[in-house]
């Protein structure tokens, strides 16, 4: 049989690797400087002065306009790129490294650890975000820590608390091969748990842990996202008390979206859209990927039903 | 007993959950890390427990009872979790099993994949700039953001909450119905001339349901992250409101209450839904 060609696959990595080129040249591209602000003006067109003032809908000067405060829109993008995408992927990283760590050792005890079994349980049913959100509402609005180590702490604390689900793919896996028989024959050969954990089981995980990499990148922007939704942003949230209004320190993406959520009912729709339209390329791209690596994965163990 | 243990067990949880941001706070550029504030008020929230109190909190500027609201924020709550679940849960037995093996089922799926690429909070949101744009042009009203609105739009936060666990569950089952579709027992039971509906209520159904049981609690998990959200954004009074409030500030013994109300919910909704398996089992299976 033919091999049908793996659009997803192929079209993901393309928008990936443009994601991750924008991260690194992002705030370079960017066409004006990140405090630059539109103010009020006047032009005078057929002899009438007419007054122009933010928000501005998407012109020549200002490709995808300008926020309520007079801030280009396209510049803010480009400036929260690269913590949209190396938090993300840093997170991801971190926590399939621990996770799979321990999913190694964990899932080759002789006995079952039912321990880990009942953590792995409870936290299986807590929607991840509300532990993370009370973790780091005390510390990230208007706090007087620098970005930088907000954003350390968002990914410190995003990739332990997430740790757990990758452990327990992982731990079921190893479960599973090793009752086969070449880790029995390895063993009766006179092999450690470190040569079978490491020559003959982790080979075989290669192609899951990949997917699990990209699927918790998927799980963790829309972590940020929802997030955002209740003004928590990554590296640190700026608070106005009087009218409230919650800005991102970083720009990040799903911070945007979050802090422009209320423009949705508004005329100046273009405000929300943008961010919008960013984030969720941001997650279709690395939601294609993931389609297209598990079709290739799966292609030759794949069946038709019957019925 | 065992119970009573699971619900204290539970009941610590959430302190210490909710005592975050009194745990975690920034002084000056240091990040403070002290649980005695936790204790002191977990202490004080047990005391007025016993004393057969909730407490009260701030809804605005107002000072309300806890235990006076709680029971028409939890009736409303439950609404809509269960009716969103049981969506879920009919929706993805019929197109994921019972109807899967129509072609136009089956694109209907592919475009649902589609779908999904989008995350569930995303969706919501798009689904308001729908509504908002379907009455601009047709007048006719779908959305109401008021609280204080009639009834009769309770179906849309149900519908927009549905969406998310509607297309987990969907995967899920639909993934096992090719996978067990394609075993031999199936061919066999196809060979002797069994009807399709006995197959499918027979051998599909039955070696589904373990899985679906495991992934009920997940559609569970997802059906609460999104109800914070369509709460949230619909201006659904409902015991989200203790948590995360627009207009004062984190307040810990409403949303000690609040939490604990959502976790009893969603168990509560687990068996009722387990229930309702039970009884389509005997009546439609087993005859």
């Amino acid at each position: 049989m033919q091999k049908r060609f793996n659009w997803p696959l192929w079209t993901g990595c393309v928008l990936v690797t443009l994601l991750l080129l924008l991260g690194i040249t992002g705030p370079y591209l960017a066409p004006y400087d990140l405090d630059f602000q539109e103010k009020l003006s006047s032009t005078v067109v057929n002899g009438k002065t007419v007054i122009t003032y933010p928000p501005l809908p998407p012109s020549a000067e200002h490709l995808l306009g300008t926020d309520k405060w007079g801030y280009d829109l396209l510049t803010l993008l480009l400036h929260g790129a690269p913590y949209t995408v190396f938090v993300t992927l840093a997170i991801a990283f971190i926590r399939v490294f621990i996770g799979t760590i321990m999913g190694l050792y964990i899932g080759i005890q002789e006995k079952t650890q039912t321990w880990w079994l009942s953590v792995e349980n409870a936290w299986s049913y807590m929607p991840i975000f509300i532990p993370v959100y009370f973790l780091l509402a005390g510390v990230t609005i208007n706090s007087e820590l620098p970005t930088s180590s907000l954003v350390a702490l968002f990914i410190g604390v995003v990739a332990i608390l997430g740790t757990p689900s990758v452990t327990a793919s992982i731990r079921q896996k190893t479960e599973q091969i090793k009752e086969t028989q070449y880790v029995l024959a390895a063993t009766s050969l006179g092999a450690g748990r470190e040569q079978i954990i490491f020559r003959h089981i982790l080979p075989q995980l290669k192609e899951q842990i990949v997917i699990i990499l990209v699927t918790e990148i998927i799980a963790i922007m829309t972590l940020m996202g929802l997030l955002g939704m209740f003004d928590l942003f990554v590296g640190g949230t700026y608070m106005t008390t009087d009218p409230v209004i919650y800005k991102s320190i970083t720009n990040e993406w799903a911070g945007l979206l979050g802090s422009y959520r209320s423009f949705v009912y508004g005329n100046a729709i273009w405000i929300f859209l943008s961010p919008l339209v960013a984030f969720v390329v941001a997650v279709g791209s690395f939601t294609l990927l993931a389609k297209g690596l598990r079709d290739q994965f799966e292609q030759s163990y794949n069946r038709t039903p019957f019925i | 007993m065992a119970y009573v243990k699971q619900i204290i067990g539970i009941f610590l949880l959430v302190i210490v959950i909710c005592g975050g941001p009194l745990m975690l706070t920034t002084v000056k550029e240091e990040v403070v890390f002290a649980p005695e504030e936790v204790v002191t008020r977990a202490i004080y929230l047990v005391q007025q427990i016993a004393g057969g109190s909730l407490g009260t909190y701030y809804l605005g500027d107002y000072e309300r009872s806890i235990a006076e609201d709680i029971v028409p924020f939890a009736i409303s709550t439950f609404e809509l979790l269960f009716s969103s679940v049981v969506i879920a849960v009919l929706a993805g037995l019929l197109f994921g099993m019972f109807l899967q093996r129509f072609w136009i089922v089956r694109k209907f799926q592919r475009l649902l994949d589609l779908v999904s690429t989008i995350p569930d909070f995303i969706l919501i949101f798009l689904s308001i700039l729908a509504a908002v744009g379907f009455y601009k042009v047709t007048s006719i009203r779908i959305i109401t953001l008021s609280p204080t609105s009639d009834a009769a739009n309770k179906w849309f936060p149900i519908v927009l909450l549905s969406i998310g666990p509607t297309i987990f569950l969907l995967k899920v089952i639909s993934l096992k119905y090719v996978q067990i579709g394609g075993e031999d027992y199936i061919k066999t039971a196809l060979a002797k001339g069994m009807g399709i509906w006995h197959v499918l209520t027979h051998h599909v159904y039955k070696n589904i349901k373990p899985f679906l049981l495991a992934d009920l609690k997940k559609t569970i998990a997802i059906t609460v992250a999104n109800l914070f959200v369509v709460e949230y954004l619909l201006n659904v009074v409902g015991l989200t409101r203790f948590i995360f409030s627009k207009s004062s500030m984190y307040q810990f013994n409403a949303a000690v209450m609040g939490l604990m109300g959502i976790i009893l919910l969603s168990i509560l909704v687990y068996l009722l839904i387990r229930a309702i398996l039970y009884l389509f089992e005997r009546i439609l299976v087993y005859k």
